[in-house]
């Protein structure tokens, strides 16, 4: 079975998602959706990585430049700007705080549902 | 080596990325310009992977995609201008102004024809009040050609005020604020020359 995300929770962090693999090498649109599908984000749609790179590059936090193409017209290639790679550090901070308070608690064992008891 | 989609492949990806330009109307032009390019590439780019009528399908809801744009442009929340509304107005105006110089030359051309069929000679028409100017019309046995008659200011003043209004142009001031604000900071990144 093909696993499916809440898209309220990847939409909280997918541009930090963004940021981390543009860090890690410039892509382009489609590219970048196929790094996150091979992730396991096989749910995502462009429909939602489209407008969230153009949301971060009109926030300054990536920067676009296009490369000319074998296939067809020329790419535009995101990587983070200074103000992105900081973005990407506060964030991640923040994330792995967060995940530090709320993992220990979700994996944590539930007590036993309490048995069915006769009434006297 | 990729290759080149067919026909059909290029039409359908020409619809979608069509389609998306026309809900991205009420985005500036060299952002909407942008948007669309990008767009066509992607969808080239991942027809050559999965086939033009999957990559069309896998953009999902064109809506939703336009509406992902336009929030990120102007942000989710804020408030943005209308351009066509903006133009629905301007083209509006330009209608009725037509129709009512249309309607006002008519009648004054049958006013002269119906007392004088043949009618030789100038005269002038003071046009409509406010919003056209005096014309002149020269007959000649009962046919005529005409001078003057162009809007007055007030006619594009009314156009203009009234795409600004039904517009909301006031918005990108607003707009313009928060480009000013992000703009700095690309500047520097590519004086700096990108990541340091």
């Amino acid at each position: 079975m093909v696993p499916t995300h809440d898209p309220q929770l990847l939409k909280g962090v997918l541009s930090l998602l963004l940021l981390r693999l543009l860090a890690e090498r410039e892509s382009y649109g489609y590219e970048v959706v196929q790094r996150l599908r091979a992730l396991g984000l096989t749910d995502i749609s462009e429909g939602s990585v489209y407008p969230a790179l153009a949301r971060l590059e009109r926030e300054g936090r990536l920067q676009g430049h296009l490369v000319a193409s074998r296939s067809g017209p020329a790419r535009k290639y995101y990587r983070p700007t200074t103000a992105g790679a900081q973005a990407l550090a506060e964030g991640t901070e923040s994330w792995l705080s967060l995940a530090a308070v709320v993992h220990p608690v979700l994996v944590r064992r539930l007590p036993d549902p309490p048995t069915a008891t006769e009434d006297t | 080596m990729a290759t080149s989609p067919s026909a059909l492949d290029r039409l359908r990806i020409e619809r979608a990325v069509w389609t998306m330009n026309a809900r991205l109307q009420d985005l500036p032009r060299r952002s909407r310009v942008t948007r669309r390019r990008e767009l066509r590439d992607n969808l080239h780019a991942a027809a050559a992977d999965v086939g033009a009528r999957q990559a069309v399908r896998q953009l999902g809801d064109l809506r939703i995609l336009a509406a992902g744009y336009l929030a990120a442009e102007y942000g989710e929340l804020s408030r943005r201008p209308s351009w066509a509304a903006a133009a629905v107005t301007i083209l509006t105006v330009e209608i009725v102004m037509m129709l009512v110089d249309y309607a006002g030359r008519t009648a004054f051309d049958a006013g002269i024809t119906a007392t004088t069929p043949d009618a030789t000679g100038t005269f002038r028409w003071a046009g409509v009040p406010y919003l056209t100017s005096e014309a002149t019309f020269t007959y000649r046995n009962g046919t005529h050609t005409s001078v003057g008659g162009a809007w007055t200011p007030l006619v594009y003043v009314l156009m203009f005020a009234g795409a600004f209004v039904t517009g909301r142009m006031w918005r990108l001031i607003f707009a313009w604020q928060r480009q000013r604000h992000l703009t700095p900071l690309a500047v520097d990144e590519e004086r700096n020359g990108g990541r340091s």
